[in-house]
């Protein structure tokens, strides 16, 4: 409590010192475009190709999972995007992701607000996605024309599709998807370039208040910044990136599960408001209104949690109907992609206190909890009734608005 | 949560004429005096067993002829053999709506009927001959779409699929098949006959878990999926956008698909109008049980007759479509659609209307897609 106080104290002094010096002549006239489309001097100063090339990458990744073909080395280089000791590799199908030098693994858990000092949780979350990546291959991949028991790993029928898990009934390639929507795509939009850290970082906000551009480019900056979290949600290959709304679910990540839970009625608007926050914010930093920019990352940092924190308890409770039911390969196939957004509840950002929704240790115990003994065969409805009602607590909604 | 526009339409004109009603304070549920174990019973001794019962036999059938065909195979014996394939296909679409008990646990529908079959995985299954068809990873490359393919797709004439049938692989591979599909049909009939009949009827009350729910659901499920989409919407391109001919069921021998199509949409309507399997009597189903809460309640609506209605509709489209669904929807897919669009419009008196009025909740959602 101390420290926010004083963190207070601090940004209502800088914002006294900064209004003292810049004069409020320097705010721009706020223009707030239909699309996302912002222009200086004719040309457009919107960029995020970087976050477009990882979603592809993690998408790669994804699919070759899946893929009883693909080596270890493989699955691990799609991952880091370089050989096991650094050097340069082609990993992908799409040539333009082998010719990029940006990775998956590089901005997992990699947040300026969140690990720029926690480098031990980093590189134990990092290690984490290795992990289910090996672990795919070593205990799915030799097991494939089994069927799976408790204990064993194997193939089990969701429906007529068919689902490959580890011996607690986890599909690995769900754990890797679903928990990169909050260690990549989260971590990077609401801790990294929706933070003043990185937003006002050196001198951003002089430059961006005179218009002084990164070199070579036709950006600010703070605007690049701002534009690259705009990326790692409606970013991804296929997208109208101006008028993403009309084009939701492009992506298997964050993007499409924003499609989701915009589709159910009792979020219906959310797509919409996060995306109106985006150039709302956008336009702001073009008009220097940098107190307007903040109260659309506090509208961002609350919705796009929700998002994630209504997906983690909408799959246990379908999974938790579905095992009911004795369906147990709907029920793990839930209870997979239930395990990533729970995973992906570290990463969230409260914005009213500034903190992390869930502690690491939170997370880790409602983890615990889903995967102990045999795991998925064995957890039981009050379990997942506790830690969904858990969840659901820290947010304006209830397990039954999220869960249908 | 997700409410059909249709379902807050009809709570509304429920709670409309709740409100016009003498005591207003009374609650929104229908009066209820309808005896559901009388009609679990119909269902289990006139209907479900009697219809298992034949498919088991089918299946003796079929598997006789290929005993015949194996002894000295020729053409003609080929057809035999086809035909006993397809009255075996047939009786299945009578059972394969009951995915209750023992058919639930082993996913029987599964194992038998997806379609389009594996073509390929079929030929690594025959050269490899370590398969295991109990893996869900084989559900399309056995049942009735792969003997579909082997007995009309393996070769181009007649005299040549008898000359690759008999190949010592195929010939394992086919008897497998056949003899899968046999086992599983007596493991479900075995267990209805051994305790699960008592089990069904006893199971009588009203919830999720009750024998009514969930064979209502069971019902629906199966008219959504397997009979409007699976068999007609798919192959027409409602859902993806493209005509997809390539997805009909029977897909090899081509001219079968309006005749599996048509038999299973008899099953469903006789399932719902409570006609007894030998055609020999009307018991207490669906039907007697929406009027006798139309009756009870006193109320205006005909449920049931808006669904016998709409079915008739769906009979005139099904006469206006060809014996081959892939060839109707190549050549004028309009037909196809139209049926389509006709088993459509039974789902909201079905799955809203039925529903409401015999108080019982959907169980299955559709599906994420991922």
């Amino acid at each position: 409590m101390k420290t926010i106080k004083i963190i207070a104290l601090a940004t209502i002094m800088t914002l006294l010192l900064g209004s003292c010096g810049d004069g409020i002549d320097d705010i721009n006239e706020l223009i707030v475009p239909i699309n996302y489309e912002f222009v200086r001097d004719g040309a457009s100063t919107v960029s995020f190709s970087g976050q477009t090339t990882r979603i592809s990458m993690a998408a790669e990744l994804a699919s070759a999972m899946q893929d009883f073909s693909t080596s270890q080395e493989a699955l691990l280089e799609m991952y880091a995007n370089q050989s096991a000791t650094g050097a340069e590799v082609n990993p992908f199908s799409d040539a333009s992701l082998n010719a990029s030098t940006k990775s998956v693994r590089s901005k997992v858990a990699a947040s300026r607000d969140f690990f720029s000092s926690n480098t031990v949780e980093a590189a134990e979350i990092k290690a984490d996605f290795e992990s289910w990546i090996i672990s795919q291959v070593t205990e799915v991949f030799p097991n494939r024309e089994e069927l799976a028991t408790a204990g064993k790993a194997g193939q089990i029928a969701d429906g007529s599709s068919v689902r490959y898990v580890n011996g607690k009934g986890l599909e690995y390639n769900q754990a890797v998807t679903k928990s990169l929507i909050g260690a990549l795509m989260v971590d990077q939009m609401l801790n990294n370039y929706l933070s003043t850290a990185v937003l006002d970082e050196a001198s951003n906000i002089e430059d961006n208040n005179n218009e002084v551009v990164a070199s070579g480019k036709t950006y600010t900056n703070m605007e690049h910044k701002w534009d690259e979290a705009y990326g790692y949600i409606f970013g991804a290959d296929g997208t109208d990136f101006t008028n993403p709304l009309a084009t939701l679910g492009q992506d298997n990540f964050l993007n499409k599960y924003l499609s989701r839970v915009d589709n159910d009625t009792d979020f219906a608007g959310i797509a919409s408001e996060i995306y109106e926050a985006l150039k709302l914010g956008r336009a702001a930093i073009v008009a220097h209104d940098y107190d307007l920019r903040d109260e659309q990352i506090s509208t961002l940092r609350a919705n796009i949690s929700k998002v994630v924190a209504v997906r983690a308890v909408y799959y246990l409770q379908q999974g938790k109907l579905a095992k009911e039911r004795n369906d147990y390969g709907g029920a793990f196939h839930d209870f997979s992609e239930g395990f990533g957004f729970v995973y992906s509840l570290r990463f969230l950002r409260d914005a009213q206190s500034d903190e992390a929704y869930f502690s690491r240790s939170e997370v880790d115990s409602y983890l615990t909890q889903l995967t102990e003994g045999n795991g998925f065969w064995d957890v039981t409805s009050a379990t997942l009734d506790s830690i969904s009602e858990e969840i659901a607590s820290r947010f304006d909604f209830t397990v039954e608005q999220a869960g249908s | 949560m997700k409410i059909s526009i249709a379902s807050i339409c009809f709570f509304s004109l429920m709670v409309i004429a709740m409100s016009c009603d003498d005591n207003p304070g009374e609650s929104t549920m229908l009066t209820d005096n309808f005896d559901r174990g009388q009609m679990l019973d119909f269902w289990a001794d006139e209907i479900i067993i009697p219809s298992y019962t034949a498919y088991v036999s089918a299946l003796e059938n079929l598997d006789s002829e290929m005993t015949n065909f194996y002894a000295d195979p020729n053409v003609d014996r080929l057809n035999n053999l086809r035909s006993t394939w397809l009255e075996a296909y047939l009786t299945w679409q009578d059972v394969s709506m009951f995915d209750i008990g023992r058919a639930e646990e082993i996913s029987l529908r599964n194992f038998t009927n997806i379609y389009p079959s594996d073509v390929d995985l079929i030929h690594s299954n025959i050269e490899r001959r370590d398969y295991n068809l109990e893996l869900p990873s084989n559900f399309d490359a056995q049942g009735f779409p792969a003997l579909d393919y082997l007995f009309f797709g393996l070769a181009d004439s007649d005299i040549e699929i008898v000359e690759a049938l008999t190949a010592d692989d195929v010939e394992s591979y086919v008897t497998d098949l056949v003899t899968r599909l046999s086992n599983l049909s007596k493991e479900v009939l075995t267990d209805w006959n051994s305790g699960f009949r008592e089990e069904f009827i006893d199971n009588s009350g009203s919830s999720a878990s009750a024998a009514t729910d969930k064979l209502v659901n069971d019902f629906l499920f199966y008219y959504e999926r397997n009979l409007r989409a699976a068999k007609v919407g798919i192959p027409a391109g409602v859902f993806s956008g493209t005509e997809q001919p390539n997805l009909v069921e029977g897909l090899y021998s081509q001219v079968y698909s309006r005749e599996l199509f048509l038999r299973s949409f008899e099953a469903v309507q006789d399932f719902f109008e409570g006609q007894s399997y030998d055609g020999q009597q009307i018991g207490v189903s669906l039907r007697q049980y929406l009027d006798d809460i139309r009756t009870s309640n006193a109320t205006d609506v005909d449920i049931a007759g808006l669904i016998i209605t709409q079915w008739e509709e769906v009979d005139l489209a099904a006469a206006e479509v060809g014996d081959s669904f892939r060839e109707q929807v190549i050549e004028d897919n309009s037909k196809m659609l139209a049926l389509y669009d006709q088993l459509q419009a039974a789902v909201v008196p079905l799955k809203v209307d039925m529903l409401s009025a015999l108080n019982i909740q959907v169980d299955f959602v559709d599906a994420d897609g991922d």
